[in-house]
């Protein structure tokens, strides 16, 4: 324990262990599957369900029926494969949980960024899955129910604000407080952007066309920039956590 | 559990206490969850992805009672699964430092899964909920109720393999899991697996009614939760001879 997590109450305890039996390859086993799944994710969405790019909200049935025609074995195969593999956001994210509990902040921000997070994947990137699952089911099914089916995928894969929002918030004022270095103070700077993008998607509700509709130039294609940067950085502060944690020892309980 | 005595006020005792509370409330939902499966008109044998949207309808208007107590039981006790997925994670947390890693993940998909499997309820509750409703909007709740239901194993997947990383890195002296049970839980996300991809058929061993993605998929994770029941009772148990709590 640091002397700064000393005097603060934060930061790791030792355990029992012997030296000999402290291996840090579980932290590392855990760390490596983080960019794997979302390298993985980046190919089912963008190249399986076609979802980013995202398809246009200001068309009607014909676009929409057909859309789901010309994608039909892409998005399926990509629905499979999502399905098998989502899991792995609990893994990335349980593990930046990991690092927070090991935060002089205490454990509150980190159990708020696990549950919001986990709320997250269903309307995120879940539902999506779920709508298209059903729209590519049946080629005979009514235009107009296909129709909804694309409406609410879509929304609620771009639409859902406040579960990200909350999660970056509770990330960003986790990494303000802490002393004990476990991440950067730029990057919860860099984080509040991220619920900056999220404040201004919120007009994706009320738009079926332009720079704030959910293909938009800004609600759109700003927020997926803003993202891919945070997360690269995301992913290197927690490698560098990785590497700085001490053998043997584990977050406060 | 016989308790020694002077220990009943000590406050590890009230943990070893409620773990095992919690494993009382899931086995009993478990047994009410095993009438409502038998008693749920679409798994005997589990409707075909091939009904049309007038066959289905039908279907609902012939089944409505027994759909509708089969899914309400699924809703209020599906979610009791939870408290022993908790004690799980608890017992996580008492295993070396380098198996902590595996807990909060496993926690997340815990919560993740069982947000999923609360979701396959309500559509089919909702389904049943007008039977003469427009046979086409019937036909896509029951749609949405069993790809929800079948095909979304990820989070399973990854509770159960963060379980046999968690047991197969816990090298101290008294492990909490014997060995076989990470074995045990790897068999189990493999035989799952394919239902995943139950989504891209609609016919055959892989289809949401298939052999592979219904029958195996089910029996492999009941089984592992009738021995995750056990398993984790006497992992609870070693802990309160650990605790000085029994003999």
């Amino acid at each position: 324990m640091s002397v700064a997590a000393a005097i603060t109450g934060g930061g790791d305890r030792p355990l029992d262990d012997s030296p000999a039996q402290a291996s840090k390859r579980p932290l590392w086993i855990v760390f490596w599957i983080f960019p794997g799944f979302f390298g993985l994710f980046g190919v089912i969405f963008v190249l399986l369900l076609r979802v980013i790019p995202p398809p246009r909200p200001d068309v009607g049935y014909g676009y929409m029926t057909h859309f789901f025609e010309t994608h039909h074995t892409t998005i399926r195969i990509g629905l499979g494969l999502l399905f098998l593999v989502f899991g792995g956001h609990a893994i990335a994210n349980g593990f930046v949980t990991y690092h927070m509990k090991r935060m002089s902040s205490g454990p509150t921000f980190a159990y708020v960024y696990m549950g919001a997070l986990a709320i997250g994947a269903i309307p995120g990137m879940l539902l999506v899955a779920f709508c298209f699952g059903a729209a590519t089911l049946r080629a005979d099914r009514e235009p107009r129910i296909i129709g909804l089916l694309y409406d609410l995928g879509m929304l609620s894969f771009n639409g859902s604000l406040g579960c990200f929002a909350t999660a970056y918030l509770a990330f960003a004022v986790a990494i303000l407080v802490d002393k004990n270095g476990i991440f950067p103070k730029w990057l919860a700077y860099l984080t509040i952007w991220q619920i900056v993008t999220e404040v201004i998607a919120t007009q994706m509700w009320q738009q079926t066309s332009g720079a704030f509709a959910w293909n938009g130039s800004i609600a759109f294609w700003l927020a997926v920039i803003v993202f891919g940067v945070w997360l690269n950085c995301q992913i290197l502060a927690v490698k560098k956590a990785t590497d700085e944690h001490v053998a043997g020892t584990r977050p406060l309980d | 559990m016989q308790l020694l005595s002077g220990v009943e006020d000590l406050p590890r005792t009230s943990n070893v206490r409620t773990q095992l509370m919690a494993l009382w409330v899931t086995a009993v939902s478990l047994a009410i969850m095993l009438v409502a499966y038998a008693a749920f008109p679409g798994f005997w044998p589990p409707m075909s992805p091939d009904m049309s949207a007038q066959a289905v309808a039908e279907f609902y208007r012939d089944n409505t009672g027994w759909i509708r107590f089969s899914m309400v039981t699924f809703n209020l006790c599906g979610i009791m699964l939870l408290p022993l997925f908790c004690v799980i994670t608890v017992q996580i947390k008492r295993m070396a430092a380098q198996s902590q890693a595996f807990a909060y993940s496993y926690l997340m998909a815990t919560v993740g899964g069982g947000a999923i499997f609360a979701l396959s309820a309500i559509f089919f509750a909702a389904a049943a909920y007008r039977p003469d409703r427009d046979p086409d909007l019937i036909l896509v709740l029951n749609d949405l109720g069993w790809i929800v239901f079948v095909a979304p194993i990820g989070m399973a997947l990854i509770q159960n393999l963060m379980l046999a990383l968690a047991i197969y890195y816990d090298n101290g002296s008294r492990p909490v899991y014997p060995r076989w049970i990470a074995h045990f839980a790897i068999a189990v996300a493999l035989a799952m697996a394919p239902a995943a991809f139950s989504i891209t058929v609609t016919a055959g061993p892989l289809a949401w009614n298939g052999v592979i993605s219904f029958w195996l998929r089910n029996i492999a994770y009941g089984a592992f939760l009738a021995v995750m029941l056990v398993a984790t009772w006497k992992a609870v148990h070693r802990q309160a001879v650990e605790e000085g709590l029994i003999e």
